[in-house]
């Protein structure tokens, strides 16, 4: 009976163990399309907005940039500047009654400016931190007056009951207090001088308190901090410091182009410097360059680069200021201007002086600044937009994980397919780069170029020349086996603006309201591990 | 259907022995569609070859069936009355203890949802998918119990213990996709919700195991001597179930320059979610055990007929489980050996043969059985091994 069991046994086990094996992983294939882009592609954000405007069934470039832009509160400024008045007697009063007044001085503060001379200013924004200091052993009344800092005809006054304190521990009272809207007089007692701050500090013992006696080692002190001042007027003589700058700027997208070349229209270039304050100003631009990915500077040459231009002082005040000018145009005739753009330079690059009062004080005291008091570079540029593209080539890198575990479900073919419809006069060319570190491991061309509008034919719904194209990129199978190790994906696109006709490259305009519309799918073939 | 062979052999154990030990083990598949080679893939591995997977579409109906069960169970019938005073009732009764663990997994699909599961949805663009009504129900249980038998009609009761180990229902009353031919874009809308709770979520509960059998005690009357089996009767307590519930339309067409720049896929990928109202829960819940029913026919081994037939239907308390009933013949070719062929139809399949070969050995029997022997999307195997002492 025991064999018996047994060999029945075996027999279960063996059945068991042949039913639970399992050689290989479950695996089977399937097919997908997955949409991934749908996006049309305008410059519909760029009208009207002083980059580009329709013009008839074109489009005008006018390119209005403003480079510099300084206002009053770049110019006139007060440091955090603290001020503080004390009062020590000279010798030991005994039997002080309550309500004793027993100091009552004004203090002048100078304040450092440099060659900055300010008469008068108005506070925009700021604070005044006031700190009173009481080592009495009874309490004491402050009063602190700024009698130069007045707000609707009042003027600045605090008044504080400090309570009693020591020698050693004085009592200590805090306050901070908005300045917006208060004028500052500077001119000192007379109003003849500048940048003087005058305080007064008065003192009364707690007139219901004890009688005391003041000692010679007490110091009744407050301090006043002036913090983060902006002003909103100023008047006094602004200095003639030389303001000298370079201004560093990157044009959007011609950092990308890495090859190729671009033929512009005719265009005008001006630059306006204005002058919103009340004082003369020297300006001079001492060198514009730019510099285009492939490392080459092209320097704008014109008479009026160098040199020193003289702007007369702004007229009117508060809302009749009228800034006074000066207008540098570059063309064709006056410069390089055309060369100048069509080196595509991503890295533009402008150093200027800026200096006010080139000739000293000659207003006696009397520049004003407002406001709406700038100081500004503005640049526009206006040209009908149209180019001549020849192998004009754009390409720009982006990181990518697509990494996959080849135990489990994964991608085992892929292609893209574009479906894109064309209103630009540029036929373009794609090519992927896939790369691990930055070198490139695999190049997938796309088997269609993405055609001009120019090939096609007018839309009669909108009256745009339109041509659609497809296009695939098939990613090869070694690709797709190497995606858990690729890191980056640099796209190339190769503008042409190619004649059907004669295909050579010729300038084209661009028609108003082109676009690019773009249908972006990802067919996949994936093997499928549960 | 694999208890009614255990019926059989428990119908021929031996009278007089003073305790037995029971294994049953048994492993089973099956579909009213899906073809066995694909089914096969998810057990011994392998490439479900695209063809496979065209013959099964071709075979399905709007909704299918699959289904899995898989268990080990032991029971021993120990020597030992319930009560040693022969005047009361439990002088009758032997104690009985049991143990085993468990598994079944249904599931209910439409046609289309196999197709785009295995095909993708690339061959299915330009069509409107019925991916809904979907139902999915997994149980993996251990149970222990203890319970007694009757010496003479060999009826046992047993209350068991049970730890859910995982367990899984979800639906998908409504389910459409459909991609447009000229931009690929998906349109899904899903109304679905499901609680799933894992092995660290805590769930135990009660089952109660009833063997009872009437009829003839016997072939040598002309009564018949019949079976009703109701097992895994009874329900657990998750502590910590998972929920989900979904319901919403998404429409996707690619993104913009601007959505892919400015968001990651995480973002993309928890706005889908939000599209089609997903909403995740930790809830607690009961679990009603996978119980079935079983009312069947036995034929008693003793019997010195030749020829005799058998029959059943079963139930089980699940959406996912059509009622089975079959019905076959017995030939007894030797004294140790019987062998037996019949049909059955339902559970998880469709119409298909079933055969088994019984072994009786001096203090041993062995019992061999598949389900699927012809006419067959799927593959089965019962082994049953008792041991008299």
């Amino acid at each position: 009976m025991k064999m018996t069991s047994m060999r029945s046994f075996g027999i279960l086990l063996i059945a068991l163990t042949l039913f639970s094996c399992k050689k290989e992983a479950t695996r089977w294939r399937t097919d997908w399309l997955l949409p991934v882009l749908h996006d049309t592609l305008t410059l519909n954000q760029y009208y009207n907005d002083s980059t580009l405007s329709i013009n008839g069934s074109q489009i005008d470039v006018n390119l209005s940039r403003t480079i510099l832009d300084l206002g009053l509160s770049d110019l006139i400024q007060i440091p955090d500047t603290t001020i503080a008045q004390q009062y020590q007697a000279n010798f030991t009063v005994n039997n002080v009654s309550p309500g004793f007044m027993f100091v009552n001085s004004i203090k002048t503060h100078e304040l450092d400016l440099g060659d900055i001379q300010l008469k008068k200013v108005r506070v925009s924004s700021g604070q005044i931190q006031l700190k009173v200091y009481n080592p009495l052993n009874t309490a004491v009344l402050y009063q602190i007056e700024l009698p130069g800092v007045m707000q609707n005809g009042q003027v600045f006054v605090q008044n504080y009951t400090v309570a009693p304190g020591t020698v050693q521990n004085p009592t200590i009272a805090t306050e901070t207090i908005n300045l917006s809207g208060y004028e500052i007089d500077l001119g000192g007692l007379q109003g003849l001088e500048f940048n003087q701050l005058q305080s007064k500090l008065t003192l009364k013992t707690d007139p219901n308190g004890q009688t005391v006696s003041i000692y010679n080692n007490q110091i009744f002190k407050f301090e006043a901090a002036f913090q983060n001042l902006r002003f909103d007027y100023a008047k006094g003589f602004f200095g003639a410091t030389v303001i000298a700058g370079q201004e560093q700027f990157n044009l959007p997208y011609l950092d990308l182009i890495t090859n190729g070349s671009i033929s512009l229209p005719d265009l005008d270039l001006g630059l306006q410097i204005e002058n919103g304050f009340k004082m003369a100003l020297r300006a001079q631009v001492e060198e514009l360059s730019a510099t285009n990915t492939q490392g080459q500077s092209v320097s704008l040459n014109a008479p009026s680069i160098g040199p020193s231009m003289y702007l007369a002082p702004a007229t009117g005040s508060w809302n009749t200021l009228q800034p006074s000018t000066l207008n540098l145009q570059f063309n064709q005739n006056n410069s390089n201007i055309k060369a100048y753009l069509e080196n595509l330079g991503a890295n533009q690059q402008v150093t200027y002086q800026l200096q006010p009062n080139p000739w000293g004080n000659t207003s006696a005291g009397h520049d004003e600044a407002f406001a709406n008091s700038r100081l500004r570079i503005k640049m526009n540029a206006q040209m009908p937009m149209a180019l001549q593209a020849d192998g004009l080539t754009l390409q720009d890198t982006f990181d990518i994980d697509l990494s996959q575990d080849l135990q489990k479900s994964h991608v085992t073919a892929a292609t893209l397919i574009l479906d894109a419809t064309n209103a630009f006069p540029f036929s373009c060319d794609i090519v992927l780069y896939f790369m691990k570190d930055g070198q490139v491991w695999h190049t997938v061309i796309a088997d269609a170029q993405l055609v001009s509008a120019l090939q096609g034919q007018v839309d009669p719904s909108d009256g745009l020349l339109k041509k659609k194209s497809k296009l695939k990129i098939v990613l090869p199978p070694a690709l797709v086996a190497n995606l858990q190790d690729l890191n980056q994906v640099a796209v190339s696109a190769n503008f042409a603006t190619t004649d059907p006709g004669t295909g050579l490259a010729v300038q084209q305009a661009v028609q108003a309201h082109a676009f690019l519309g773009l249908q972006l799918q990802l067919q996949l073939q994936t093997q499928i591990r549960p | 259907m694999r208890l009614l062979f255990l019926f059989l052999l428990l119908g021929a154990q031996l009278a007089q022995a003073q305790q037995a030990l029971l294994l049953d083990t048994y492993g089973t598949y099956n579909s009213t569609g899906v073809r066995r080679q694909v089914a096969d893939a998810f057990f011994y591995g392998g490439l479900i070859d695209s063809n496979e997977i065209s013959r099964s579409l071709s075979g399905l109906q709007k909704r299918n069936t699959f289904g899995l069960q898989m268990g080990l169970n032991a029971q021993w019938q120990t020597p030992w009355s319930v009560s040693k005073d022969a005047q009361k009732w439990g002088f009758s009764y032997k104690w009985v203890f049991n143990a085993g663990i468990q598994q079944y997994a249904g599931l209910q699909f439409s046609k289309d949802l196999f197709g785009m599961v295995f095909q993708g949805g690339l061959p299915y663009i330009g069509d409107t998918l019925d991916i809904g009504n979907l139902r999915a129900e997994a149980t993996t249980f251990s149970k222990i119990g203890i319970g007694f038998g009757n010496k003479a009609s060999q009826s046992t009761f047993v209350l068991n213990f049970v730890a859910v180990q995982r367990n899984l229902a979800a639906s998908l009353s409504k389910g459409s996709w459909y991609q447009t031919p000229s931009s690929a874009q998906i349109e899904l809308g899903l109304t679905g919700q499901a609680k799933f709770n894992r092995a660290s979520g805590q769930a135990y509960g009660l089952s109660l195991d009833i063997d009872y059998r009437f009829g003839s005690a016997d072939s040598t009357s002309n009564e018949q001597q019949f079976q009703l089996l109701i097992q895994n009767l009874g329900v657990a307590r998750a502590v910590q179930s998972t929920s989900y519930s979904m319901s919403g339309t998404l429409q996707y067409s690619g993104y913009s320059f601007a959505t892919w720049q400015q968001s990651s896929v995480e973002q993309l990928a928890q706005a889908f979610l939000d599209s089609l109202g997903y909403e995740q829960a930790l809830v607690s819940n009961w679990i009603l055990l996978p119980a079935q029913i079983q009312l069947s026919k036995i034929i008693d081994p003793e019997s010195q007929q030749r020829l005799a037939a058998y029959y059943g239907a079963q139930f089980m308390l699940r959406q996912t489980y059509t009622p089975l009933v079959y019905a076959g013949a017995q030939l007894k070719v030797k004294q140790f050996w019987r062998t037996g062929i019949g049909m059955a139809y339902g559970g998880f399949g469709g119409l298909r043969m079933q055969a088994y070969s019984a072994f009786q050995f001096k203090r041993s029997q062995l019992l061999l059985r598949s389900d699927n022997c012809t006419l067959r999307n799927g593959a089965s195997l019962y082994l049953q091994f008792r041991c008299d002492i």
